[in-house]
């Protein structure tokens, strides 16, 4: 138990700023979209070992509840390539730019890039779930 | 400080599994950024999973280019994805034994979940069944 106490302790109380977040941010998305990752097989496998189930798992996922769920899957998804992009482009090509004041700017960037994806996406799927779960433009 | 020669000594390391496993994410990373981008923006962006049904599934693997992309996806995205969460894992357990039961779960948990995914990735969807 120690060994989950300690690393906890390290990625919470850490200061490292926009590299610590970073860190952190490339975790968590990860492991977020390998879990939906796995439900997704098991959904997607119904069509073929449970159909009837399949429909119900769909309708399970146009609530709003689900659609929300999706939205951040999405922004995982973003995150995680353009962070990794940068991690892989700056061990391969650019070893010098791991410095405290370069990764902090990186940082910024990879998150304004992540949004610059994940707002327009947003506005679609959230357009979808009003029209679809509230009736609203036309729906 | 006395001078000290700077003569370049080179080694080579054979490649242990982690350092295979360590470029495998990065390989793989690479062709999964297109990969899993383009299958998101389509599905969740503009098709939507309102539109998703049987028949939705049944015509996209109709075309066997679909089946071969989620075909790929489905190897690549979950094999990244489970040594993810090994490496994550590695830092929450000490200990070899313990770190070596983790990583075969691993594998046991992947290899069944990639089984169940390429058998309906190969037997398509079944519509002989009534659903009503």
């Amino acid at each position: 138990m120690s060994t989950l106490k300690t690393t906890l302790t390290g990625y919470v109380g850490y200061r490292g700023r926009e590299g610590h977040y970073a860190f952190l941010l490339h975790r968590i998305t990860g492991l977020g979209t390998v879990l939906f990752l796995v439900i997704h097989i098991v959904d997607i496998a119904l069509v073929y070992l449970a159909p009837k189930g399949f429909l119900d798992v769909i309708a399970l996922y146009q609530t709003t509840l689900f659609g929300i769920g999706e939205i951040g899957l999405v922004f995982c998804v973003f995150f995680h390539g353009i962070n990794g992009l940068r991690i892989a482009y700056f061990d391969m090509f650019k070893p010098a730019n791991w410095s405290i004041e370069t990764g902090r700017n990186s940082t910024r960037v990879t998150l304004i890039a992540t949004l610059i994806l994940w707002l327009p996406a947003t506005f679609f799927m959230v357009r979808n779930i009003l029209i679809h779960n509230f009736g609203l433009f036309g729906g | 400080m006395a001078a000290t020669s700077e003569q370049i000594r080179r080694v080579k390391v054979r490649p242990n599994y982690d350092h295979v496993a360590w470029k495998w994410m990065r390989y793989s990373a690479l062709l999964l950024i297109p990969l899993v981008w383009i299958h998101v923006i389509l599905q969740d962006v503009i098709v939507g999973v309102h539109a998703m049904d049987l028949d939705y599934v049944a015509q996209r693997w109709a075309n066997i280019g679909w089946r071969i992309y989620d075909a790929l996806l489905l190897g690549f995205a979950m094999a990244h994805g489970m040594n993810g969460v090994r490496q994550v894992a590695n830092d929450f357990i000490k200990g070899d034994r313990a770190r070596s039961i983790m990583s075969w779960a691993l594998f046991v948990f992947w290899l069944a979940i990639t089984v169940i995914g390429a058998a309906a990735l190969i037997g398509g969807v079944r519509q002989d069944i009534p659903l009503n």
